[in-house]
This record gives structure tokens, sequence and C-alpha cells, in this order.
């Protein structure tokens, strides 16, 4: 199975190769999606593929590390009331979790593809969409 | 019938047919017009002010018509607030029934002694609030890209480098002067939805500029025809007036325009019947900041619609910036109020010029200027 992980934590935290031993410990096959980090510590993307059992494993792994562990789901989120669905997002988002459908001309969400980047946020033009993290 | 809704019928019943049975096709728009602003009347104070300097939650509104008539602008901003707040958002607090600080500001006369106010005024306190926007509803907009290093933030949205994506804003087919290419039918007085109410176009927009280039069925491949619009503030519903923010450009006021347009005769059914394939228009560059931007392609609204187009090589993300969703909507609402009856079409009391140079502003003398 395959899921999809907002880590944030702390500058001790940041010193760990946490993501090696996902890999070598846990079995797990690791996707950075982003990664970015300064002085109040690091936040990180990541996609997770593996075994339900391992999965599980290398989160518990994390949060026993004091790795914060969110789903991506609580990444960004976007208020459907102030929404125009003029569609300047469709364009700028990198992995397509915003797109339009030509029929209804509604801009659609899809919060499983998104990575949290953020690139949605600042060209929103009725600042509908949030980052959470 | 909706615009959308006269396009199909024209494609599978002719011209002909069309034209013998429609009335009235409806068209609509919603996207940012930042040539908007709704003057207010607040009422007299006791004592009297004479307002010199007016304030609405802190944006700056024009003041200098008599004592208690401001105009607040789409763009206008509230200085402390790093353009995130504008007129265009005090505008859709109003229509959303709140409250706005009103702070002006006299040097006091002998009819006129008060100096200052700060209070609360709305929609129900004020006399009259009306949206009176000098250019709405581009017949035609240009698109914009941005072949540069860096990614550029305008009024075309969110340009990322090396022609990273291209933004368009008209509505293309169903916008209401591309089916009314030589404003047969919409000149000053016509009826129109203006944010939810029933307006009138008062003038020719701004910038008015139908000597733009055309394609052979009549409709403008660049910005052309513009619409001066009015409306009662009070009547607006916040679905079609909102307030809207472009990143390190300003504010502006995202609004849906519908015109209806008689069918008069099988000219004007061809008129409607365009789709987004025959609507052109250019892609410009706005990595150079100057009023003649490089033309880097030519393309359609169905290009733009269909997600990307080819630019030097390279299949870029297209992204509209006004909403084909609300536009359709605002085509749907004035649909329904003519069938109810609650909209009659008005006839244009004066038709708009057809010869009128647009005009640039450069630095001159007083001598070259007369």
């Amino acid at each position: 199975m395959k899921t999809k992980v907002v880590l944030t934590f702390s500058p001790e935290a940041s010193n760990q190769p946490i993501t090696h031993n996902l890999i070598a410990k846990h079995h797990l096959l690791v996707n950075i999606l982003r990664a970015e980090i300064d002085e109040v510590g690091g936040k990180m993307v990541l996609e997770l593929s593996g075994k339900a059992d391992d999965i599980r494993g290398g989160i518990d792994y994390l949060k026993a590390n004091r790795v914060g562990v969110r789903p991506i789901k609580e990444g960004v989120r976007r208020d459907d009331e102030a929404c125009t669905h003029c569609g300047m997002c469709v364009s700028i988002c990198p992995t397509k979790a915003l797109t339009i459908d030509p029929r209804t001309g509604k801009v659609s969400f899809n919060e499983e593809k998104c990575v949290a980047c953020g690139v949605c946020i600042d060209a929103c033009p009725p600042r509908a969409m949030e980052i959470l993290i | 019938m909706t615009a959308d809704e006269f396009k199909s019928f024209v494609r599978s019943n002719g011209v002909k047919k069309a034209a013998q049975e429609v009335d009235v096709v409806t068209t609509g728009t919603f996207g940012a017009m930042c040539s908007s602003g709704a003057y207010i009347n607040f009422g007299h104070s006791e004592p009297p002010i004479k307002m010199q300097k007016i304030w609405l939650d802190g944006v700056p509104a024009q003041a200098g018509l008599a004592a208690v008539d401001g105009y607040i602008g789409a763009t206008a901003l509230d200085e402390t607030n790093n353009m995130t707040h504008g007129g265009a958002h005090v505008i859709e607090d109003l229509v959303r029934g709140k409250a706005v600080r009103l702070r002006a500001t006299g040097y006091g006369t002998d009819c006129y002694p008060r100096k200052e106010i700060d209070t609360w005024v709305s929609l129900q306190t004020v006399n009259q609030a009306v949206l009176m926007n000098v250019r709405n509803a581009y017949q035609n907009y240009a698109a914009a890209t941005n072949s540069s290093s860096k990614t550029l933030y305008t009024y075309m949205g969110k340009l990322l480098p090396e022609l990273g994506n291209a933004t368009f804003s008209s509505a293309g087919a169903v916008s209401p002067l591309i089916n009314d290419p030589y404003y047969r039918t919409i000149g000053v007085g016509t009826r129109i939805f203006l944010g939810g109410a029933q307006g009138h176009v008062i003038w020719e927009g701004t910038q008015f500029n139908p000597g733009a280039p055309r394609t052979p069925n009549g409709v403008p491949k660049r910005p052309a025809g513009t619409l001066a619009v009015l409306g009662d503030l009070k009547q607006m519903n916040p679905e079609f007036v909102k307030g809207l923010t472009f990143t390190r450009y300003g504010s502006s006021l995202g609004i849906g325009v519908g015109v209806p347009i008689p069918i008069l005769d099988e000219d004007m059914a061809r008129f409607c019947a365009v789709t987004d394939a025959e609507v052109m228009t250019a892609v410009f560059d706005y990595s150079h900041a100057t009023r003649t931007r490089p033309v880097l392609k030519e393309v359609s609204y169905a290009d733009l619609r269909s997600g990307e187009i080819e630019i030097k090589g390279k299949q870029v993300p297209t992204s509209s910036l006004s909403s084909i969703y609300k536009a359709r909507k605002v085509a749907e609402v004035l649909k329904s109020w003519i069938l109810k009856g609650e909209f009659a079409l008005q006839e244009p009391v004066q038709s708009f010029p057809r010869d009128r140079p647009l005009r640039t502003l450069d630095v001159r003398t007083e001598r070259e200027a007369t």
C-alpha cells in the first residue's frame, strides 16, 4: 500500500537519519515529495510504500522519535464557499491536484494528489486555499 | 436560451432556424474587473461635515463630491495591510450586509462645522450605494505568459518562469460583447445583469477600442469594446460580487455581468453562434514591463481551454482567471428572469461609436497637448 504523510520535526529530530531508518529498518520505499528545514525545525512530505504493517511500524518509529506525523489531507484546505472556480490554480499546481472539469466548469481539488507545496496559496484571487502546515 | 444552449442549437439546426425560433440569447462573464467601484451617499451627520478625506475599513475612498458623497474604487488599498485588503473587499462586505467603519475628516466651514467623524455604516444606513464601473466586460482580452527566469505576480495572476504557465481572462464565446461584435444591440441604456441585480449600460467603457483587429466573423482578436455599467449595490448578491487579491498587484473586484442579446435577424444569430474555436487572442510576454509587450502566439479559446498550448516548442499549461462556471450561471439566472417576466429587454437609447482611437499617455509639453 501507499500513503502520503506530512512530517514536522524539531531541530534535534532533524539531526537523525529518519528517512534512512524508514528504508533500512522498516523496509519502506520512501519518495520525498517536499523537504525544508530552518532554524525552528523541518517539514517533509513523504510518500511511503510497503506492507501495511511496515508502514504502521515506520509511523510508530517516527512518533517515538518526536516527529509529528499527519495525513496529507490535513496539508492544504480549500474553502469551497470562497472558491469562484476561476481556475488560476490549475496551471501552477505541479501535481495536477487541481483540475477543471470542462463540462461543469468547476475546479476540483484532489487531496490525494496534493503534496502541500503551497504554490496555489498566494495565486488564488479569492484566497480560498489555506495551508495548514 | 443561454449562449451555450444557442450555440449547440445552431450546430444541430442551423442559423436560419435559430433566427426564426430564438428570441433572446443570454450571455455572461464573471471575472476580475479592476475598473469598478461604488459611489455612496452616507447621509448628513449632526453637526454636519464636509468630508475631504474618507476611509472605509481603512481603505481610502474618493471625496471631493459635495459633502457626504464618496466613491470607493475596487483597487484602492488599505496601506497598512500589504496589498491584501482593498476597495473590492469593502464592496463585497457591504453586499454581504456587513457594517464597515467610516472615518472622515474635513476642514470645517460655517455650514459644515464638524471636522471629523468615526462611525459605522452599512447598506441599511446609507442613502444611495451604487456600483458604477467605468470599464467592465472587455470584448476579448490578452493571454499572458512569462519568458523570464523569475516568477511574476501580475494582474493576470501568478506567471511561472520559463513559460511555466499561461493565463487568460475572457469568458470567450459566452462573453457578452463577443456575441454582438459590432454593438448592434448593446448600447447606452441596455438593461443588464450586474452583480446579481439588474443594472444598465451607461456609456461605452473606458479604453473602448472598436478598431482592434478582427477575424472575418467580426470578433476582435485583441482587447476591443468595453462597457461602463451601473446598478444598485443594495440589490446585489455576494455570489456575483467578490473581492479578489492578486499577490503583489493588489485588489480587484470579481463581478458577474450578463447581457441579453435579441436575435433580430440571421446576422445576429450568426454572431451569437460563435464558438471558442473561432475566438482568437494573443499570448503576450509579460516579462516585458512595457505597454507594447511582444506577442508570442495567436491562439483560440478552445486551445486555451484544452489545458495547454504550445509556445516555442514547449507545452505550456493554461489557467483561466475568469470563472466559466459563474459566467454560465450568470447566463442561466438572466435567462430565468426573462422567462419569468422579471426582466424586460431595453433597446439602447444611443449606440456606441464605431470610430474611437485608443490613445496613449506620453510625457509631453503643454503645447504638445493642445
